[in-house]
């Protein structure tokens, strides 16, 4: 319950549209059933063939609530569903605000992509939360109080029986099927996970399982998992019909009990005939009202459970938070040296570290690129230099600091990093350029020509710098360090996607650039290392041989033997 | 729409019983409405008692209970129906797919494959568990209630029914008219929406450039932004509600108002007549409205539907296999004239003809995307050749069964499929193996220091939810399989980057080790492989320019410079 609360908490910012929502929504109700008063009473005064004045009033009202009706009923729509996104903005910020300090440190722990694009598709559910959850039963309350409190007028009997009509089909009959719905919803969404990792599995490995015969087995397999899904989603929608007509059922119920109680009063002279008529139309078209209340099961599991997968997320948040609150801002006056001491770090939930026993010095100003097969840590040396992830054991040193004593963004301020994967927003090249400063358009543009770009500032960049090569991508990322100019250089394979010729008249920009800078960078070719100050060399989380290329490969140990092996390679 | 009509009208026992349950309702509809009016009019103008009318509710109850029941069964039988129909469509996918993916995984399509199989068939579901019941009822019902009227009062009757097609008409004029106007918004809709995943994705470039607090004024101006541009289109489409509300709010109101004065001024009515028509008046209403909205989840299913029969209509391209078990361990091997082009023309293997006698080491060479893999492919009989055969001991390919052919080849790719499952599992592969041999096996794999540091040895689970390899160990645990089926005939795809060097001295002696009796057809990427094998295939944009020696093929100029080409060095 407690996240859904904390959800409406920041809901109830957006007032104005949420009163309105409501408010009109009322109007709505009470007026149909108005309506419906009206008419049921106009035919029994009619029954009684007055003069045909008499009729005039109810048959006025009638029009008047039927126009009252279908417009208040509008602006409900319009005023609950600009509350809806209104409320869906104000939780994307919210929830960007928490998530913010959990980033890049989250993603050792949720490895797969797709954790963004849950959180994004959770906060979009739960647009539903106020639309179907939060406002529904506030009306239905409002509704059936005015009805009972006017019913009270006539027969109190008949008002007490709706009253306990609506405590059954408004909130016993709901709140038994929200606990059915939220178990069939586990289930489902366990046996459509399976369903659908055994099919990308067969996709995937379909080489491997033809050739080893177990196309066949899968095949099997994969038909029996689809049956027991549609199955159990078979059983989940016959439950809902059941649900729902459950609801119908105990609604005709109720106004079958308003029609025998008034009839029982009639006869008993205890209530005028002209009324009875009128108040089993009241009781029919009020329990329309508490029909949407048989969706409300679904989308309060649904809503719940969106809202305790986001609250999970960002959990951590605080705490980290608090953590950097407690570190102090590192200011870099020049060039930082680096230490590694016994640094141990293994991602979480993972059964072998991914780095033992690091130990190396980089002294300032120094040039370093790190080698090595993939997954032998290399990335994950960088990332613990850059305060990503903070070591297990052992200690990481920058400029005479400890990096588990200094502010992440403090680091940041200080460094230009190149990632393996550099996000580009959509707009121009200039805005994406603009994230390192306030340059001009000067400096822009001989930022893009050192990187052998001939793109002009205002050419369009989409989403992720979809409309970019590879290579170009990697050539933007580069500028935007450059022009950065940070004292510490920080680049993952940060050439990969480039050509031989290009590569190296970047890294004569970049070499010139950050001449006083510390330069630590990841590569996974071996050409054109012969500038570098130290190469390390890493084997499975180990430092396995470090020193110049001159030292390593008139060493003939492990970088020589790599050296060879790619100079083996030849397409 | 037509073939998923097909599909429902295939069902003929469920389309029977909709129509039955919505006689059934239409029936309790009338029943419900005859009672309450016959007890009202009993009461209130004719003065009965309260014992005389007990019946009467008896019966009432009993048509309420009806209606609800009936609603259920309609809803149940929908759900069943959805559920066949889902099971057949996902067993003919699976069928498609299952026959020839290996095209789809090679042109990275597995992922939309793998959505159409989940996603699209989900989507279907409206169409059988709501669109086909409601169009059933609303066939029925309102046909139902005419009847009765027109039977009371046949001015009411035509009244109703010359009103009714206005509720269609309009939906269809509306719904026109906003298509046009979202479709114009759409484009504007889908840029802001995108906005919070493409920010969330970029937050770590954010925080390296300290600019995470812009970002978020950002995404509340795109949300609103977002909101602005809906609830345009939401204006349009709420509008057609009202309108619609309108229609069938003045329609009952006209009717009333009919029926009243009929009643008061020319007295030829009686007020059991009266009140009937008024009470089944609003039944008639909401079961043709309903029908717009079932229409509109019906057509929501259209494109899902569109996706899966796109699928199932692509052409069907497995290998007919034959029924002769193949004896040779190791046949020889010839391509006649093959060709084979993929679906939209991407890349073209034109007519090749090479034999490969019984254990010869074969080495494909080529630039990349020059159609060395796709020769493999064809060899393998993993796709069927557009056009010549491939001839196994003289005889084609197809004459021999699959099982005894799959049997006779091993195919280590560069990357090796890991299944969820443990180490056993995925060196097996469903062959029937103790777990000696296995344990042999991935010891000739050179596995075994991997498998000492698994927390549950050959016995930990991998793949997807378990532990994951590096790019070497899975190298290293496909060699483990073919040394567990120890094929006749070994396909190797040798990696194009350096892997680290113990795995390159473990794969370069156990392709030796396999391949010493065995056919050995490489897709090389090392000096070292070329110069031993045989006989070097040389591939350039999917034609066989020579074959020969490496000291032959020297010659060729194309050949001659693949080796010099990569010769650029960094810097």
């Amino acid at each position: 319950m407690n996240s859904l609360w904390t959800i409406t908490k920041w809901m109830m910012r957006e007032k104005k549209d949420i009163v309105l929502s409501i408010f009109f929504g009322y109007v709505a109700g009470i007026a149909a059933v108005a309506l419906f008063a009206a008419s049921g009473y106009l035919v029994s005064r009619a029954g009684l063939v007055p003069p045909l004045y008499a009729l005039m009033v109810p048959v006025v009202l009638i029009k008047l609530f039927g126009v009252v009706r279908a417009s208040a009923r509008y602006q409900e729509r319009l005023a609950s569903h600009r509350a809806t996104f209104t409320i869906l903005s104000e939780l994307r910020v919210r929830f960007y605000r928490q998530l913010e300090p959990l980033v890049p440190s989250i993603f050792a722990k949720y490895r797969s992509g797709d954790l963004l694009a849950r959180v994004v598709g959770d906060v979009e559910s739960l647009q539903n939360y106020f639309l179907r959850v939060f406002y529904p039963p506030i009306i239905l309350v409002l509704v059936f109080l005015s009805t009972i409190f006017f019913v009270t007028y006539f027969s109190v009997w008949v008002s007490v029986w709706i009253l306990f009509g609506v405590f059954v089909t408004g909130f016993l009959i709901p709140a038994f099927f929200a606990r059915v719905r939220a178990k069939h919803d586990r289930e489902l969404r366990t046996l459509r996970g399976d369903l659908s990792s055994g099919m990308t599995e067969m996709m995937y490995g379909y080489r491997d399982l033809l050739l080893h015969h177990q196309l066949g087995r899968t095949r099997g397999e994969l038909l029996e998992q689809s049956d027991r899904y549609a199955e159990a989603q078979k059983r989940d929608v016959t439950n809902q019909f059941f649900n729902s007509s459950l609801v119908v059922a105990a609604s005709l119920l109720v106004s079958w009990g308003v029609l025998a109680i008034g009839a029982y009063l009639v006869v008993d002279g205890e209530l005028n005939g002209l009324f009875l008529a009128m108040l089993i139309m009241m009781s029919l078209t009020a329990f329309e009202n508490a029909t949407p209340m048989a969706v409300f099961p679904g989308h309060f599991a649904d809503s719940k459970q969106a809202a305790d997968r986001l609250f999970e997320v960002i959990e951590p948040s605080e705490a980290i938070v608090m953590a950097e609150s407690s570190r102090t801002d590192v200011v870099l006056e020049t060039a930082p040296d680096v230490s590694f001491e016994r640094v141990i770090y293994r991602y979480p939930d993972t059964f072998r570290d991914v780095l033992s026993d690091v130990d190396v010095t980089l002294r300032n100003g120094s040039k370093t690129v790190i080698v090595g097969p993939s997954g032998s840590g290399k990335s994950t040396l960088l990332q613990l230099l850059l305060a990503f992830v903070r070591p297990d054991s052992g200690e990481v040193r920058l400029g005479g600091h400890r990096v588990d004593d200094v502010t992440q963004a403090s680091v940041w301020r200080h460094a230009s990093v190149v990632l393996q994967e550099n996000h580009f927003f959509f707009g121009t090249m200039r805005e994406n350029l603009a994230l390192a400063g306030d340059f001009s358009d000067n400096e822009m543009d001989a930022a893009l020509a050192s990187v052998r770009l001939g793109f002009s500032l205002d050419e369009p960049v989409l989403e992720k710098g979809a409309n970019l090569s590879g290579g170009e991508r990697q050539r933007l990322a580069i500028a935007r360090a450059l022009l950065k100019n940070g004292l510490l250089w920080i680049l993952d394979e940060a050439t990969s996607a480039l050509d031989a010729r290009t590569e190296a008249d970047v890294f004569e920009e970049i070499f010139r650039q950050a001449d006083e800078a510390t330069l630590v960078m990841v590569s996974h070719r071996l050409t054109g290392l012969e500038r570098f100050d130290h190469i390390i060399v890493m084997e499975g989380g180990r430092i396995v041989e470090t020193g110049s290329y001159d030292e390593l490969m008139q060493a003939r140990g492990v970088f020589y033997g790599l050296k060879q092996i790619e100079q083996d390679i030849f397409a | 729409m037509k073939r998923l009509q097909a599909l429902a009208l295939a069902e003929k026992r469920h389309i029977v019983g909709l129509v039955i349950a919505a006689v059934m309702i239409g029936l309790s509809i009338l029943a419900q409405a005859y009672l309450i009016v016959d007890i009202v009019d009993q009461v209130f103008l004719k003065n009965a008692s309260f014992e005389s009318i007990v019946p009467t509710l008896g019966w009432l109850i009993f048509a309420l209970v009806t209606r609800a029941l009936f609603g259920y069964m309609s809803g149940r039988i929908g759900a069943s129906l959805s559920e066949k129909a889902k099971r057949s469509l996902r067993l003919q996918l699976l069928d498609r797919y299952t026959s020839n993916p290996i095209e789809t995984s090679l042109s990275g399509q597995s992922g939309k494959k793998v959505s159409v199989f989940m996603d699209a068939v989900d989507e279907v579901d409206a169409y059988f568990s709501q669109y086909w019941p409601q169009v059933i009822q609303t066939s029925i019902i309102p046909l139902l209630i005419l009847v009765v009227v027109f039977s009371q009062h046949w001015i009411s009757g035509v009244i109703m029914m010359v009103t009714a097609p206005f509720i269609p008409i309009f939906f269809i004029i509306i719904g026109i008219a906003t298509q046009k106007k979202s479709e114009e918004q759409m484009e504007k809709m889908n840029q802001f929406s995108g906005k919070f995943l493409d920010v969330l994705q970029g937050l770590t470039t954010l925080k390296l450039y300290g600019r995470t607090e812009r970002e978020a004024e950002a995404i509340e101006k795109s949300s609103l932004d977002f909101r602005d541009a809906t609830m345009v289109v939401l204006k349009t489409a709420f509008l057609s509600g009202l309108m619609l509300e309108f229609i069938s709010m003045l329609s009952t109101g006209v009717v009333a108002l009919e029926v009243a004065l009929q009643m008061v001024v020319w007295e030829n009515l009686t007020f059991f007549s009266g009140f009937l028509i008024l009470v089944l008046a609003p039944e008639y209403y909401l079961a043709i409205k309903d029908l717009g909205g079932a229409f509109h989840t019906g057509r929501g299913s259209m494109g899902a539907a569109d996706r899966i029969f796109e699928a199932l209509d692509a052409p069907d391209e497995r290998l007919q296999w034959g029924d002769r078990t193949l004896m040779s361990r190791t046949p020889e091997l010839e391509l006649a004239e093959v060709s084979f082009a993929y679906e939209g023309g991407r890349f073209t293997l034109y007519p090749l003809s090479g034999v490969i006698p019984a254990g010869a080491h074969v080495a494909l060479v080529g630039a990349s995307g020059s159609g060395k893999t796709t020769i493999l492919n064809v060899l393998s009989g993993l796709v069927k050749p557009d056009s010549g055969r491939v001839l196994v001991d003289g005889d084609p390919l197809e004459t021999y069964t699959d099982s005894s052919w799959y049997d006779t080849i091993g195919y280590i790719s560069q990357n090796p499929y890991l299944f969820a499952g443990t180490v056993a599992d995925n060196i097996a592969l469903g062959e029937t193996a103790d777990e000696a041999s296995i344990l042999e096996a991935a010891t000739a794999a050179g596995l075994t220091d991997v498998i000492d540091q698994l927390p549950n040895g050959i016995h930990t689970e991998l793949g997807e939810g378990g532990y994951g390899l590096s790019g070497g160990e899975r190298q290293r645990l496909a060699l483990a399989r073919a040394f567990l089926k120890r094929p006749g005939i070994i396909l190797f795809d040798e990696p194009t980057t350096g892997l680290d060097l113990v795995t390159e001295q473990i794969v370069r002696r156990s392709i030796d080790e396999l391949s010493r009796d065995a056919t050995l057809v490489t897709v090389a990427h090392r000096l070292h492989t070329i110069k031993q094998a045989d006989a070097i295939w040389f591939v350039d944009e999917g034609r066989l320019i020579a074959q020969g020696t490496h000291d032959d093929l020297l010659s060729v100029p194309q050949y001659a410079d693949l080796f010099t080409l990569q010769k650029g060095v960094r810097g």
